[in-house]
């Protein structure tokens, strides 16, 4: 004979991350060290940005460099002299946490101020995934469309800064930056919102008075 | 898309409590899954369909159920259920429906949260 039962179980998957994220912060706050998680599309120039800040800020850097497969863009911020920790996803698309949690470990947090977390290019799984930053700071590119920000609303809802870098191609692709500007101000009207081209160096000093705002009023 | 590492941490969860509970089939299991992740609702059911064979999941059924936004206003202290225009995963804006305003704080509408399970066991175990 057999007989059915019913199990509560509650258990939220998602519940466990943003646990484990808030771990990572309460470390990260104990070494004072300020991260900030960049996200944004594939090749909008999240790498370019990191290491143009590197060299530019005062601060004492470190970074986290998420990547799918290759350490690419680890052995990019290595040539800067800064501490680096790069973590291969495998098959996921994005970090989360517990990846996180280690490569903290293997950082001299004791020695930095900021703490750049490169996350895997995408603009839709990371929004799932909190890794314990202080800072979250979007880089699209106008070589992605101007459709991007109304196609990804929701990682634009949550982001403390948004960047739309590539301006210097922007007539060549025919793309409307500004219509980018104005839909993140529809999804998000508090965050500032920085056009960039790092090839020319337009806006990138806003960006570096932007993040030292940031971690001031921390 | 994480749908797949998804199944899999919610198939874990699962077996885990099927173990504890002496079940010697798992028969159903409901989810609920909020509009604001990035998970699809179809993919994650078709996964979890391919994943569970030969498993104690193997013949359970699978039951997703839909978590609608909840909101807490900072701007006019509304509670509730929120607006979202475009009620599509992924494409939902939230808006305060009192006054309109999107400094919101979510209360609901992020989860991937395993409910329950009903399971079968033998009655010496009952
Ligand atoms: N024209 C132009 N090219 C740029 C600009 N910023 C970055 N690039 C180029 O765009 C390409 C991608 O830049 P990365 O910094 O590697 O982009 P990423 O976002 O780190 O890329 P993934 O990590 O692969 O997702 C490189 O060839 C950069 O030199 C810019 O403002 N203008
Ligand atoms: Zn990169
Ligand atoms: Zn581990
Ligand atoms: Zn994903
Ligand atoms: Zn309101």
């Amino acid at each position: 004979m057999h007989k059915i039962a019913e199990v509560e179980v509650q258990h939220d998957i998602m519940v466990a991350n943003r646990k484990l994220a808030k771990k990572n912060q309460r470390k990260l706050d104990k070494e004072s060290v300020f991260a900030v998680d960049v996200v944004g599309a594939i090749g909008s120039g999240k790498t370019s940005l990191i290491e143009a800040l590197i060299d530019a800020m005062d601060y004492r850097i470190g970074v986290i460099a998420g990547d799918v497969i290759s350490k690419y863009d680890a052995g990019r911020f290595q040539q800067h002299q800064v501490p680096v920790v790069g973590l291969n996803t495998g098959k996921e698309c994005h970090l989360d946490a517990h990846l996180v949690e280690h490569a903290i470990h293997d950082l001299p947090l004791a020695e930095m101020d900021i703490l750049f977390i490169e996350n895997v290019g995408n603009l839709i799984c990371p929004v799932d995934f909190d890794l314990g930053s202080h800072m979250r700071m979007v880089v699209i590119s106008v070589t992605e469309g101007d459709d991007t920000v109304e196609k990804h609303p929701l990682i634009f809802q949550d982001a403390d800064l948004v960047v739309i870098n590539k301006v210097d191609l922007a007539d060549a692709v025919g793309v409307d930056s500004d219509k980018m500007v104005k839909d993140v101000g529809e999804i998000n009207p508090e965050v500032q919102v920085i056009k960039t081209s790092l090839k020319t160096g337009t806006g990138f000093e806003e960006v570096v008075k932007a993040i030292d705002k940031f971690l001031k009023d921390y | 898309m994480h749908e797949l590492s998804m199944a899999q941490a919610i198939v874990d969860t699962v077996l885990d409590a099927a173990e504890k509970n002496n079940a010697t089939e798992v028969v159903e299991v409901t989810i609920e899954v909020g509009m604001l992740t990035m998970l699809n609702p179809e993919q994650l059911k078709f996964l979890l369909d391919v994943i569970t064979e030969d498993t104690l999941l193997e013949n359970s059924k699978i039951i997703i159920e839909d978590v609608p936004v909840e909101i807490e206003c900072r701007n006019c202290e509304f509670e509730g259920l929120a607006n979202t225009d475009g009620s599509d995963h992924y494409l939902a804006i939230v808006l305060c429906p009192e006054c309109g305003e999107r400094n919101v704080e979510i209360i609901k509408g992020r989860e991937c949260n395993v409910k329950n399970i009903k399971i079968e066991k033998s009655d010496e175990d009952a």
